[in-house]
């Protein structure tokens, strides 16, 4: 089978001093295109790594990752940039919104890395998929915490990446606004969006397709969700 | 929304703290653009002052060189005298167009009102051969003729002084003897401004100085002449030459040194903005380390992330060296006061000198300085890994 994301045998070896973190452990990993995948574990189980890696954020110390058929070991940071800002749109639990530039203006912004013109008709078609068609000219500061992720979401989505992580995306929300946020994502993954997902919540967690656990920097589990 | 919007929306995030950079900047910019603006100055003002002299070659009695030369140029009383066969002895040198004599003489006049007492000078001179050697003079009244008693003429700057005017009558001298004002001298925008001007013979006479002069000046038929004339001058016991070149070079040292000292704290103040700016950087490289993480992770390069964290240095040097230029340009005649005081010699006009050139000069210091300030900060950025940046924010 081949999946969007697919890994094998990834090790993670940070060290602090002299002190050596085995954030993963031979972790095979793969999603298929259009899945939604979520990983759940405690602290320190080597989530945020994983996630980090998949998206090209961090490469492993050993292993291989392909993504979207393209491998990513040996590839030089240029390359590697391309891969991510092509294929991968990520969400952040602490949203890292620019506070001095507008929803509209921080959805925008990765154009500017990408050298992509901007086109008005799709950022406002973004707000509208985000649900925040009417707030685009507020300020960060002038959001509520589930209208930040929504505007960090719409971020994510510019540069029409092929798969979303997200990285505790609704830490900082409350349940309700979870449930919406997560809502959002279902939504973006039936338009065939592929999307991985940490987690704490086992609630939303259970929403997925399927749900991996993740303890020690292994994947001690994997359970697949029946649709309701 | 570009790149330089960006950068500039980075740096109003936190006001107080690129404000007091910029304001850093600006002071370090105005200081060096006005030292520049005070340099090209001094030098135009002080050739023009030299050459307005309309002559070549001066003769005074053996004495410092220094003094003399500053004497010369600004009026003074020379304690020690030449004689009539010492201009005898210039006039007689071939390649020698002119040779006048001429005696300057200092009193201080007290005022009323302030009781203070400023120095007046007046230059004993042979109009005819003066007029000659300053063909541009003219005059409101008329001059004197040689030997002419009891007249003078004043400069322009100095009957505007004192609301002297044609026709008035003015005591001279240990008799208080009335000499009439026949003439000012039209503006000449030098040191004859400030002078009264009596015939020699008068100047003599009046202060019991007979057969003595204090200055010789000497026109030469050929410029090209003027070291031979001299060093044939040099031959006459008594005398102390002086050429304009030598007495130009001799302020321009004197003058140079008061502005290495100028420049010294300049350099001081623009490698500790330097440090600010970078300092600040870093401050602001470091706060922001996750938002660069996020950034990459939404695809920006290094070298995107470095552009954009060099675009806010320059900003802040840009404006700094604006600020500064239009400071250092509405502030200059302050400046120049001040500078005028530290400086050993300084010639009458306006030393500040502005040109398109010097503004454009002082604008693209700024940004050269931006670059510098902004290489290591936005190296250091741009070297950041994603995942470090980002972790750095979950811990």
């Amino acid at each position: 089978m081949s999946g969007i994301i697919e890994a094998k045998d990834l090790i993670k070896v940070y060290r602090r001093g002299r002190e050596e973190i085995h954030a993963l452990k031979d972790v095979d990993f793969s999603v298929s295109k259009g899945e939604f995948v979520s990983i759940i574990g405690p602290s320190g189980s080597g989530k945020t790594a994983l996630l980090n890696v998949l998206g090209c954020l961090d490469t492993p110390t050993s292993g291989s990752l392909r993504l979207n058929g393209v491998e990513t070991s040996g590839l030089k940071e240029r390359d590697l940039v391309r891969l991510r800002r092509d294929n991968i749109g990520f969400v952040f639990q602490q949203f890292y919104l620019m506070p001095t530039l507008t929803a509209r203006e921080n959805i925008e912004m990765p154009l500017l890395f990408s050298k992509k013109s901007k086109n008005k008709s799709r950022i406002d078609d973004i707000l509208e998929m985000v649900g925040l068609a009417d707030r685009g000219d507020h300020l960060p500061g002038q959001l509520s915490g589930g209208e930040m992720q929504r505007v960090a979401i719409g971020r994510a989505l510019i540069n029409d990446p092929k798969i979303i992580l997200a990285d505790e995306p609704t830490g900082n929300l409350d349940s309700a606004t979870s449930q919406m946020i997560f809502k959002l994502f279902q939504d973006l993954n039936r338009k065939g969006l592929t999307m991985v997902i940490v987690t704490h919540n086992q609630d939303l967690a259970r929403q997925a397709n399927k749900m991996y656990t993740l303890r020690d920097g292994q994947i001690v589990g994997c359970e697949e969700m029946m649709r309701v | 929304m570009n790149f330089l919007t960006l950068a500039a929306k980075n740096l109003l995030r936190r006001r107080g703290r690129t404000l007091l950079t910029v304001l850093g900047v600006a002071i370090a910019i105005s200081v060096l653009f006005s030292l520049l603006a005070l340099n090209s100055g001094y030098e135009k003002e002080l050739n023009r002052e030299v050459n307005s002299m309309g002559v070549h070659i001066l003769a005074v009695p053996k004495g410092c060189p220094y003094e003399a030369a500053s004497l010369i140029i600004h009026g003074g009383v020379i304690p020690k005298y030449l004689s009539a066969s010492d201009l005898e002895n210039v006039s007689i040198i071939p390649d020698v167009e002119l040779a006048t004599p001429m005696l300057m003489h200092q009193f201080l006049k007290k005022d009323e009102k302030t009781g203070k007492s400023t120095p007046h000078i007046i230059y004993g001179i042979n109009i005819d051969e003066m007029r000659s050697l300053k063909p541009w003079w003219t005059v409101e009244g008329r001059f004197f003729r040689d030997g002419e008693e009891k007249v003078m003429l004043v400069g322009r700057d100095l009957a505007d002084k004192e609301n002297l005017s044609v026709g008035q009558v003015l005591p001279v001298g240990p008799k208080k003897e009335s000499f009439t004002i026949v003439g000012i001298l039209d503006r000449t925008g030098d040191q004859d401004d400030q002078f009264h001007f009596f015939s020699l013979k008068e100047a003599q006479r009046v202060f019991n100085k007979e057969g003595k002069i204090t200055t010789i000046a000497v026109k030469v038929k050929d410029v090209s002449r003027i070291s031979a004339v001299s060093e044939e001058m040099e031959k006459i016991p008594d005398i102390q030459v002086v050429t304009m070149t030598q007495i130009m070079g001799t302020i321009m040292n004197l003058a140079g040194s008061a502005k290495s000292l100028l420049l010294t704290v300049i350099v001081i103040a623009l490698i500790i903005s330097a440090f600010g700016i970078i300092n600040t950087l870093l401050m602001s490289v470091n706060e922001r380390t996750r938002e660069f993480g996020m950034m990459k992770a939404l695809g920006a390069s290094g070298l995107d992330i470095g552009k954009m964290v060099l675009a806010e240095t320059v900003f802040i040097t840009i404006s700094g060296g604006i600020i500064g230029t239009v400071a250092a340009i509405v502030g200059s005649s302050l400046i120049e006061g001040f500078v005028k005081d530290m400086l050993p010699y300084s010639p009458r006009g306006s030393l500040v000198f502005l040109s398109t050139e010097l503004v454009a000069f002082s604008l693209l210091f700024s940004v050269g300085l931006g670059l510098i300030c902004g290489i290591y900060p936005a190296f250091k950025s741009s070297r950041l890994t994603p995942m470090e940046a980002i972790r750095s924010g979950l811990e």
